[in-house]
């Protein structure tokens, strides 16, 4: 297990070398360099800021030591200071010489994205597995029908224009949910419990929003393991030694067809994330996705290199917690038979 | 083909997609007015005989956006998905075809762009270059090949032993010739299948990255800027919201369900569930 663990730890270093070859020709994609007039229409990017970048990514120096300087500010988190907003740092927080705190903007966007990715997936969880297992136990039949029609519309339906009719039946007809921030106007009045109860109201549209394109996927990957699994030889075999079906159902097929399932969450953590853009951007959640989307737009080449960097170690640290999950639940991993 | 258009589902896709490609070309035909046409005394205008989808902001007639859109979207999904498809295609042939230390690069070359948020990579990007449609067609395609090579290198490394290959190269067919002659075409089903759910989500990214303003620019119209102004009028005018939403879902669940269904028709084992 720990060798196992070990040699799938440092499988991340040609893969972070691999991230951090492809962010640096990002850099380098404008034409001419990324300060010139092409990639800055934005009239925010005066001479100043041009000198400014230049000074960052060292561009006066050759390739391969800009390479290296690059490779440095990733392996420390140290992406620089935002040019659109005040000087603020991108990702650690700094300290002025009166011992004033400023927060990094990174730093301080990271754990609302992971919160709600976190409540997505929890919620995928909590609403897929019933649905995956009733849909399989139901093959063709009516609730099997509905199900499918649910996961086809959840693959097709584009999530802004579902965030946009949630926002305006729910938010602007009946005022049932707040379409927009994490507080409502007095938020610091209340009690914490009120604090927590606001929040999470804000949260609901979000949450459902990230996690839509996931319920339908994870519904119908546990419809199908659980179809593949029943078919199996040893759900013969404990059928026929007498378990009753709930045992059969719930013990050995539903455990066998979940195995794989936890690759698939390691897998869909990318598009999570990625997803985080928009859900956050039209519900103004002051996160990651919202905080990359708007240094996008103001051409903020140090937000948006710290975010893409950012972006891509959560997403190798995701997939290294489902393999390590996948071990610990497959003895046959864990024990070296099988990788 | 015929096969899978006796799949119900599939033929829906199948007439979905045909419609939709239909209405795209006749666009400067069939479009009751001129898709930029600004008409300051018809600011957003309930869908009416006149205009049978209503007006935007600006008074441009939005049933004429819509067709003219139509044609975007379209153009993006193929364009994309042709990119995405060719790239795949080259890198998976040479992995599957030649193994070595050529594959192992590729396919580590393919775990280093998954491992980055997509349409945070496409983004980055577009932040650096300026949004145009061009420019979203590439960065998509470029951003999309990586499952396309995965599954052309899976079918070549299963096909690559089997008897007939084997019996060509006996022969003295050269490598170009197995690859295009043999293996490729016997590749192809999983090929089509995965570019036209491929096409499925190329629509979907493009609609969402005009939508934000980072795709295509007005005036030329989209399926996802019509929906931006959409959000903007959300209280006054739900006809700009309800038309480029319902024409988006329609036709990503048109190319699903045609790309599930060929799969299924090729695929007896994935049908029986």
């Amino acid at each position: 297990m720990l060798k196992y663990l070990l040699k799938r730890f440092f499988w991340m270093i040609p893969l972070l070398i691999g991230i951090s070859l492809i962010s640096f020709m990002i850099m380098h994609l404008a034409p001419g360099d990324i300060t010139s007039s092409e990639a800055s229409f934005n009239p925010k990017a005066s001479e100043e800021s041009r000198q400014k970048l230049r000074a960052l990514y060292n561009l006066d120096k050759p390739v391969i030591v800009q390479y290296g300087l690059w490779m440095k500010r990733m392996v420390t988190l140290d992406f620089g200071t935002s040019f659109a907003s005040h000087q603020r740092p991108v990702f650690w927080q700094t300290k002025d010489k009166d011992g004033n705190v400023t927060l990094g903007m990174i730093q301080e966007a990271l754990p609302i994205t992971l919160l709600i990715n976190v409540m997505s997936l929890a919620l995928i969880i909590v609403i897929s597995l019933p649905l995956g297992v009733l849909s399989a136990l139901k093959q063709n039949q009516l609730p099997d029908r509905i199900i499918t029609i649910f996961v086809f519309l959840g693959f097709a339906i584009p999530g802004f224009w579902l965030a946009l009719i949630l926002m305006y039946w729910t938010g602007v007809q009946h005022s049932w949910l707040p379409i927009s921030g994490l507080q409502s106007i007095g938020h610091e009045h209340l009690q914490w419990l009120g604090q927590t109860l606001d929040t999470l109201k804000h949260l609901i549209l979000p949450v459902f929003i990230s996690g839509i394109t996931g319920l339908a996927g994870i519904s119908l990957f546990v419809r199908n393991g659980m179809l593949e699994v029943l078919h199996q030889d040893y759900i013969t075999t404990a059928r026929s030694k007498g378990l009753s079906e709930n045992r059969v159902i719930y013990g050995h097929a539903l455990r066998n067809a979940l195995l794989p399932l936890i690759t698939i969450f390691g897998l869909s953590i990318p598009g999570l994330i990625g997803g985080s853009v928009i859900a956050e951007s039209i519900f103004a959640i002051p996160g990651m996705g919202k905080l990359f989307y708007d240094a996008v737009l103001m051409r903020d080449f140090p937000v948006i290199m710290g975010i893409l960097t950012i972006g891509a170690l959560l997403t190798l640290i995701g997939n290294l917690l489902a393999d390590v999950a996948y071990a610990w639940a497959d003895p046959r991993v864990r024990r070296g038979v099988m990788q | 083909m015929k096969k899978t258009l006796q799949n119900p589902l599939a033929l829906i896709g199948f007439i979905i997609i045909a419609s939709i490609l239909m209405m795209a070309i006749m666009a400067p035909i069939i479009a009751p007015y001129d898709p930029n046409a600004i008409d300051v005394k018809a600011i957003l205008l309930a869908p009416t005989t006149n205009h049978l989808m209503g007006t935007d902001g600006l008074g441009r007639d939005v049933l004429s956006r819509m067709l003219f859109g139509a044609r975007i979207s379209l153009l993006v999904g193929f364009v994309a998905v042709g990119i995405a498809t060719a790239i795949g295609i080259f890198l998976g042939a040479i992995s599957g075809f030649y193994r070595g230390w050529v594959d192992t690069l590729i396919m580590r070359t393919v775990d280093v762009m998954l491992s980055i948020p997509t349409f945070f990579l496409i983004l980055a990007v577009i932040a650096f270059l300026t949004p145009s449609i061009w420019n979203i067609m590439i960065v998509i395609g470029l951003t999309s090949w990586m499952g396309v090579t995965r599954l052309v290198r899976a079918e070549f490394l299963s096909l690559r032993n089997r008897e007939f290959v084997l019996a060509a190269q006996t022969l003295g067919a050269k490598d170009v010739r197995l690859i295009f002659r043999h293996l490729l075409p016997n590749s192809l089903t999983p090929i089509i299948v995965s570019s036209i759910l491929g096409i499925a989500s190329a629509v979907l990214i493009e609609s969402g990255l005009s939508f934000l303003g980072l795709g295509v620019q007005a005036p030329q119209a989209s399926w996802g800027n019509i929906l931006t102004d959409g959000k903007e009028y959300i209280q006054f005018a739900w006809w700009l919201s309800l038309f480029p939403g319902l024409a988006i879902l329609l036709t990503v669940l048109g190319y699903n369900l045609l790309g599930d269904g060929l799969r299924d028709a090729y695929n007896p084992r994935s049908s029986q569930h």
